[in-house]
């Protein structure tokens, strides 16, 4: 079981209040991930959750249990951090094994769970090696390996996969929701990457500045944006935001449409052609001189040829336009 | 981990070593304070009258004061040149590739860790001596008069025996602080059409500055202190002609005896290695945030 | 930079370094070869280098007139206790400050290298005054004392600076993994901090086994370590050349060795971490 509910929560460090009273609920077996530019909070939050940190007030329950005292250790939960953070000094056996170590578990129960990881993690070959001596995937394996031996309430991660590279990211993000499949356990995933909160979550956190912008699913975000923050932020490339008399003609301070959302050919909106990005599956325009906004990015499927200075028509689809009022909130 | 629990804990660990280091600092240092008011000599027991700053007229108005005041001074900054000029033509030196860096390195570190007692001695009986002495011996094969340099250029021959003492000190940490320089850097500046001495001068000296700063700072501390080698050497002499600030306090209060004066002159050299002090902290402060 | 450099300007190099390496090594290399000389052959004229009848006797003579033993011992015990003292002392509080750093932790740093500062001179009266009301002017015990406080800030400064490099990560690891405090220092904390401590005892050991103004003023025959006792030797004793080379050989060798050994350490530990 691995229920966690957050109840006015709040953190302060000294004069800072970076977390305002908040409220959350994760329930059982969800993959919640929390996202938000850097120093919004979501890693002091996890934290608070992990009881690496005090709380300034407020309740954190795991199952029910009131836990805001607990120290971290007997919280029942696990975590993989940024660094990995592994014991330099210790095999990978010793390694995934010392919590098991700590929690006092016998030789013959430790070694079938450790061996049990590693074959579930692909370790077996590199037991014996230091952490020194292994790449950063494998390393990163390695401290996903000591979280999920304890069989905890509930995983923790902190940016895991921001050291490494673009292909390995890939790879791991794709481990880390097939693990997730397989155990049924509730994990908490900090990060940056709002292309990895899209594909991984079953439930996203937007943060900014400690406050929680808004919860939902990876699709209701995407498509409910509940305000300009949001809108921007989920999905790439950004929203194109046009403010103005365009926005004037929507009853709507400033309104927003998609890339994918825009497209080439006839239209009302005309501009000239600058930079264009082909990935061979789809092409992005960046079109100046539109009237509308510095810039608007437009994504069109497949190989699309135009060149830099040609103009073209473009044309957004109305029923995927989201409008904002003067707050920027979204306007129903 | 700022938990209260923790906090409570780290206080506890750190507070022995904050009262013994207090303790330390204060007893004695209040104690200085406090005789050098006094008239106080152990030579002549009795009362120990309050005398207000006539410690300080009577220690600041020596002669003697004057001279060690000035040989502090060419002590400290004799020392210096010929350390950073020396250090840094060193640290160039072992830069370079050769055959044998790690002995080299070896035998250049090595005065560093001679104990001041046997270096003195050993440089004043075994090479500076007039008639038994290496360079009396040299002197002697190319044909002049063999030189009593303790006795004729006292200060000179100190400063000659404490540079050789920290010479590797200040190339150690001068060649530390240059292979420190990130390669790259010297290849942009070739590629830049920089002159081997151009990327010396505008790149690895400055990349040595903060190093060279530090060096400065710490010897001159270590240098302010120079006992020893003046005591096994010269004691001080001929007259007062190798006699520093340390020595001359050390002389009135363990010598003659008069505890106030001395404590007077141990207080001018508390404020005297303080405004080094300052300018120490400062640096070793910014590295702390960094 | 990775690039072909010539034979011959590598060999220009090495024959240039050698040669200044070995006249400033010199004077230790005359001393140990002074040490095997018999007192005439040592102010030979001209001076013998390498070929003359090496022999002993030097070393059992220093023994034997002044109890070398005993001296050789005040310094080992000396510099050890104090280091060894000042271990115990300053590794808690390193550790608070490199792993629970406070609003003040930088402040008492500072406040503790500001001692380090103090001249020894400026304290020498009251602490002799106060060493001799006591009873400990030429003791073990005092010297230890004072080493051990004069030294201390200099110990703590440099395990901080090895302890701050330990990621807290991996200390926070071990707390989620459900280490207790003690189980995290014996099996995470001591074990990556091994190095650092092995560094800062060898550099203390040398700072307090060299040091030559508390150990000249504060000790007379009793318990003068070796520094005090070769100062022994500035007349008209040190006129014997070979037994002052002897004494002095013995005095400085097991530092020279250590300190060969600790030259990487030595850097850091000096400079209080603004060179690394």
């Amino acid at each position: 079981m691995g229920r966690i509910t957050l109840e006015k929560v709040r953190k302060s460090f000294g004069e800072t209040q970076v977390i305002p009273p908040l409220d959350l609920t994760i329930e059982d077996g969800e993959f919640v991930v929390f996202v938000g530019p850097s120093g919004c909070g979501k890693s002091t939050l996890l934290r608070l959750i992990a009881g690496l940190e005090d709380v300034s007030g407020g309740e954190i329950r795991i199952d029910g249990r009131p836990a805001t005292d607990l120290p971290p250790a007997k919280r029942g939960l696990a975590m993989v951090f940024q660094s990995y953070a592994l014991y330099p000094h210790m095999t990978v056996r010793k390694n995934i094994a010392f919590p098991l170590k700590m929690a006092g578990m016998s030789e013959d129960e430790k070694k079938s769970r450790v061996e049990r990881a590693a074959d579930v993690l692909n370790l077996t070959d590199f037991l014996d090696r230091r952490p020194g001596q292994l790449s950063g995937g494998q390393r990163q394996r390695v401290a996903i390996g000591r979280a999920i031996v304890r069989e905890p309430a509930a995983f923790l991660f902190d940016e895991p996969l921001s050291n490494l590279d673009a292909a390995l990211r890939v790879g791991m993000r794709l481990e880390i929701s097939e693990l997730h499949e397989r155990l049924k356990t509730t994990m908490i995933y900090v990060t940056h990457d709002q292309v990895e909160a899209m594909t991984m979550a079953d439930k996203i956190v937007v943060l900014r500045k400690g406050n929680i912008e808004q919860v939902g699913s990876p699709l209701d975000l995407y498509r409910n944006p509940r305000n300009r923050f949001v809108a921007e932020f989920i999905g790439s490339p950004k929203m194109n935001i046009v403010e103005g008399a365009e926005a004037g003609r929507h009853d709507a301070h400033a309104i927003g449409i998609r890339p994918e959302h825009i497209d080439v050919g006839e239209g009302p909106w005309e501009g000239k052609v600058g930079v264009s990005e082909h990935l061979g599956s789809d092409t992005f325009f960046h079109v100046h001189e539109t009237g509308l906004a510095d810039v608007l990015t437009v994504r069109a499927p497949g190989e699309v040829n135009h060149r830099a200075g040609d103009k073209i028509r473009l044309s957004p689809q109305l029923d995927k336009l989201h409008r904002f009022d003067r707050d920027g909130l979204r306007i129903t | 981990m700022a938990t209260q629990h923790s906090r409570a804990a780290a206080r506890f660990m750190i507070a022995p070593s904050v009262v013994l280091l207090l303790a330390w600092m204060l007893i004695p240092l209040g104690m200085t304070i406090y005789f050098s008011f006094l008239r106080y000599n152990l030579l002549m027991p009795g009362a120990n009258p309050f005398v207000g700053w006539e410690n300080y007229s009577y220690f600041l108005t020596d002669p003697a004061f004057q001279t060690a005041i000035v040989n502090t001074l060419l002590l400290v900054g004799g020392v210096l040149v010929i350390t950073i000029a020396g250090g840094i033509a060193l640290a160039v030196l072992l830069d370079q590739p050769m055959w044998g860096t790690g002995i080299v390195r070896i035998m250049v570190i090595s005065p560093f860790f001679v104990m001041p007692t046997v270096s003195a001695l050993v440089w004043k009986n075994m090479f500076m001596n007039p008639v038994n002495g290496l360079f009396a011996y040299l002197a002697d094969v190319i044909g002049v008069q063999p030189y009593d340099f303790l006795t004729q250029a006292p200060l000179a021959s100190i400063i000659g025996i404490v540079s050789w003492q920290w010479l590797p000190f200040a190339t150690l940490i001068l060649l530390t602080a240059m292979q420190s320089l990130d390669s790259e850097q010297l290849e942009a500046a070739e590629m830049d059409g920089a002159s081997a001495w151009s990327r010396f001068y505008h790149i690895k000296l400055p990349h040595l500055a903060r190093a060279i700063t530090v060096v400065v700072l710490i010897q001159t501390i270590f240098l302010l202190s120079i006992f020893a080698e003046i005591l096994v050497t010269t004691n001080g002499g001929p007259g007062t002609a190798s006699t520093n600030l340390t020595y001359l306090v050390y002389a009135e209060s363990l010598l003659r005896f008069d505890v106030g004066t001395g404590s007077a002159g141990g207080v001018v050299a508390i404020i005297l290695a303080n405004i080094v002090a300052i300018f120490l902290m400062r640096m070793i402060g910014k590295n702390l945030d960094a | 930079m990775a690039r072909a450099v010539t034979n011959k300007t590598k060999a220009i190099n090495t024959a240039i370094a050698w040669t200044v390496g070995i006249l400033i090594f010199f004077p230790i290399l005359w001393t140990i070869l002074t040490s095997f000389k018999s007192e005439a052959t040592a102010i030979a004229d001209p001076p013998v280098f390498l070929f003359f009848d090496w022999t002993l006797d030097n070393y059992t003579t220093v023994q034997e007139r002044s109890n070398y033993f005993r001296h050789f011992m005040n310094s080992v015990v000396i510099s050890i206790g104090s280091t060894v003292i000042g271990l115990a002392i300053a590794i808690p509080a390193a550790w608070a400050m490199a792993f629970v750093p406070g609003k003040q932790t930088k402040n008492v740093l500072m406040w503790m290298l500001s001692t380090k500062m103090l001249p020894p001179v400026g304290v020498l009266v009251p602490l002799y005054l106060l060493f001799r009301d006591w009873g400990l002017l030429d003791t073990r015990i005092g010297l230890v004392i004072v080493l051990t406080l004069i030294n201390l800030p200099i110990i703590i400064w440099m395990l901080y600076t090895y302890f701050r490099e330990i990621p807290n990560d991996i200390l926070e690891a071990a707390r989620m993994d459900g280490a207790t405090l003690r189980s995290e220092v014996i099996y995470v904390l001591l074990p990556m901090a091994v190095p650092g401590i092995a560094s800062t005892l060898l550099l203390n050991i040398i700072l307090a086994w060299n040091e030559a103004f508390w150990t000249l003023n504060l000790t007379a025959a009793n318990s003068a370590p070796l520094t005090a006792f070769i100062a022994s030797y500035s007349s008209p004793e040190g006129l014997f050349y070979a037994k002052l080379s002897a004494a002095s050989t013995m005095a400085i060798a097991p530092i020279l060795i250590m300190g060969w050994f600790s030259q990487k350490q030595l850097v850091r530990g000096l400079t209080f971490g603004a060179v690394k």
